[in-house]
């Protein structure tokens, strides 16, 4: 339709005309929309990084951990607690029991061996963890370099260990090759060295923090070394803690079923650990969920912060707008006079008002762009925007063209084509 | 002279505005028929009502009681709709300040009725340049209004009130803006398409012009005061 067309030359004409009138006057809509898409981008990445962090855990997982029980719910009588001993947490007969539940494929074991790792005088921020050799695959790391805890490790209880990354960079000096086959001393056992593990989606663990950081040896190995008691000789009296494991990540054989698998779970230990809550469980695929409807919240409310700034813009447009219909007199009377329909006339004044807020949303669109390329430069988040964001912007600020348009070019449909001529 | 093929007539036109309440009579019982194929002049000064005539014959403005028919539609019938369709077909405008779209090239400025008549694109391109060519402007192709002397301008609003085949010409004061030599040049333009044929109402204040018309109207005070015919 030609009348389109010469309606959009005609904006693109007065918009040329008064170029810093159109500027300043869109510039609510460039705020509005810059501001949204930064906002999303900036939510977007930081929804993504943290939703990377907990599928990292694995959304087929539940993870159940031992707790220490709060001080004063202990019962000073029972056997599991006395002063100068304590025993929580998970125990094998917890492990042989939920191996007997339906839809559990299997449990990866992990026991904080509560060993400090020094160099030199140094106590390093490293956990020496006694593992099955599922972690690797259920945990999503990767072996960097040599090999990962064997079978026959397992069975044969070998003195040898694989390290995580971070844990390597502390441990050893950068550029150093020969670390895999040498040995490595932790408190009084010794182990020797055949794999670097490398963690790069982030897993973390309760309680024991991320794989990176810490040395792996085979569960039986330290079964038959240290047993499941910890004596810690810093306090003022002996403590000894008798903990059997410390992690269970459990793989489920059919993740439709997780939740299921999951009440049950949770209501086998509130029987079998009814005395005191020594225990605790996480469903990452849970997490996720929530974590998502947080997000969304969210995005709706920074949304509707950066909506009131696109409403704002429409205002300051429709303003300019009835100003240049007032101006405009004599050219809408001469078109009605041409034969104009105030459908016409209509027309045309919202089909500039849209071009104004869409030029106005391209610009905003580049403007948010940039934004966030600077957030993710100097603050270091990551930033996403996604398509959609984008095409919604570009659709948002066309609609706010006809929803502020429209008043304005009412107006000009209804100015009386006799006192608009007269007006020359 | 009364078998002529009127176009229009108005009888017993009565226009009637109100201010603060009280009425103030602009037109007072106008009598007036146009003939098709005549050129004529409606001659007053400011005040006299002439604006008011220019209004309800180009029927921006409709009147207070009094029929006006043009052809064979009695105008105070119809809707805004109705007579914007009106204006657009039967009616070609000029105006004395031209009224041209400076964003558009001559040919886009002549297609406007056309456009707004939702005539297709090919016949409005050749009918654009047939007028151009005809109006004398065929080496101005493609300028835009800013480009163009006055009277030139002019001409391009003279080619864009054809457009439609208009059943008149209605022009208010069309050589106010320009110099004598100028104006003459477009009396003459003018001229040349009355003998074409072209119907033409030309509401001037300016009595010099008198010599060109075939009828005269005299407006004084809302009343037709003089009315004479001439022949052609």
């Amino acid at each position: 339709m030609m009348l389109a067309t010469d309606a959009l030359r005609l904006s693109m004409h007065n918009i040329l005309l008064h170029k810093v009138r159109s500027i300043l006057t869109s510039l609510g809509i460039i705020f509005g929309v810059g501001s949204v898409i930064a906002m999303l981008a900036v939510s977007e990445g930081a929804k993504r990084a943290a939703l990377g962090q907990i599928e990292a855990m694995g959304i087929d997982k539940i993870i159940v951990y031992s707790q220490k029980p709060p001080p004063n719910s202990v019962d000073s009588q029972t056997s599991r607690s006395i002063q100068y001993a304590e025993s929580y947490g998970l125990t094998q007969a917890d492990y042989h029991n939920l191996m007997k539940m339906d839809n559990i494929a299997r449990i990866t074991i992990l026991r904080n061996v509560r060993k400090n790792v020094l160099k030199g005088l140094d106590r390093l921020d490293v956990k020496l963890v006694a593992v099955t050799p599922s972690f690797l695959r259920d945990s999503g790391s990767q072996i960097e370099m040599g090999r990962w805890l064997s079978v026959p490790d397992m069975i044969n209880k070998q003195p040898v260990c694989v390290i995580g990354t971070e844990a390597r960079r502390k441990l050893f000096e950068l550029g150093q090759t020969d670390i895999v086959g040498s040995m490595l001393k932790v408190d009084t056992e010794t182990y020797r060295i055949v794999g670097i593990l490398n963690n790069d989606m982030g897993t973390q663990y309760p309680e024991l923090g991320t794989p990176g950081n810490m040395i792996f040896i085979p569960l039986t190995l330290s079964d038959a070394l240290f047993g499941s008691f910890t004596i810690n000789k810093e306090s003022a009296v002996p403590v000894v803690t008798q903990i059997d494991y410390d992690v269970f990540i459990i793989s489920v054989a059919k993740l439709e079923y997780i939740d299921n698998t999951a009440n049950r779970v949770t209501q086998y230990f509130r029987t079998s650990h009814s005395k005191v809550k020594d225990w605790d469980l996480i469903i990452p695929l849970d997490l996720l969920k929530q974590r998502e409807a947080t997000q969304n919240i969210f995005t709706i409310v920074m949304s509707s912060i950066a909506g009131i700034s696109l409403i704002v813009g429409g205002i300051g447009i429709m303003n300019i707008m009835l100003a240049s219909v007032y101006e405009r007199r004599k050219e809408i009377g001469t078109r009605r006079a041409l034969g104009a329909q105030k459908g016409d006339i209509l027309f045309q004044f919202l089909i500039e008002t849209v071009f104004l807020t869409s030029m106005g949303g391209i610009l905003g669109i580049l403007l948010g762009v940039g934004i966030s390329k600077v957030i993710t430069f100097y603050a270091n988040m990551p930033t996403y925007y996604s398509p959609i964001s984008i095409i919604a912007a570009l659709l948002i600020s066309s609609f706010v063209g006809v929803l502020f348009g429209t008043y304005p070019a009412w107006k000009a449909a209804q100015q009386n084509p006799i006192d608009v001529l007269r007006s020359n | 002279m009364e078998n002529r093929d009127k176009i229009v007539s108005l009888e017993h036109i009565f226009k009637t505005y109100y201010a603060g309440g009280n009425p103030v009579p602009v037109l007072k019982d106008v009598n007036l028929s146009v003939g098709r194929g005549e050129f004529l002049g409606i001659l007053g000064t400011s005040g006299s009502g002439k604006s008011t005539m220019l209004n309800i014959l180009g029927m921006l403005d409709v009147p207070t009681s009094g029929i006006y028919q043009l052809e064979e539609v009695q105008v105070d019938l119809l809707t805004d709709s109705e007579l914007a369709t009106i204006r657009n077909r039967k009616i070609g405008f000029i105006f004395q300040g031209f009224n041209l779209f400076p964003h558009l090239t001559i040919e886009q400025n002549v297609e406007i009725p056309m456009l707004y008549g939702r005539v297709d694109r090919a016949t409005r391109r050749q009918r654009a340049h047939e007028l151009i060519e005809r109006v004398g402007l065929g080496h101005r192709f493609g300028h835009r209004p800013n480009q163009l002397s006055g009277g030139e301008c002019q001409r391009v609003a003279i080619a864009r009130a054809l457009s439609n085949y208009p059943a008149f010409l209605l022009a208010d004061e069309p050589t106010g803006n320009l110099d004598e030599k100028t104006g003459l040049e477009i009396m003459k333009l003018f001229h040349e398409l009355n003998d074409s044929g072209v119907t033409i109402i030309m509401v001037t204040h300016n009595p010099d012009l008198d010599e060109h018309f075939d009828q005269i109207v005299h407006l004084r005070d809302g009343r037709i005061v003089h009315q004479e015919y001439r022949k052609k």
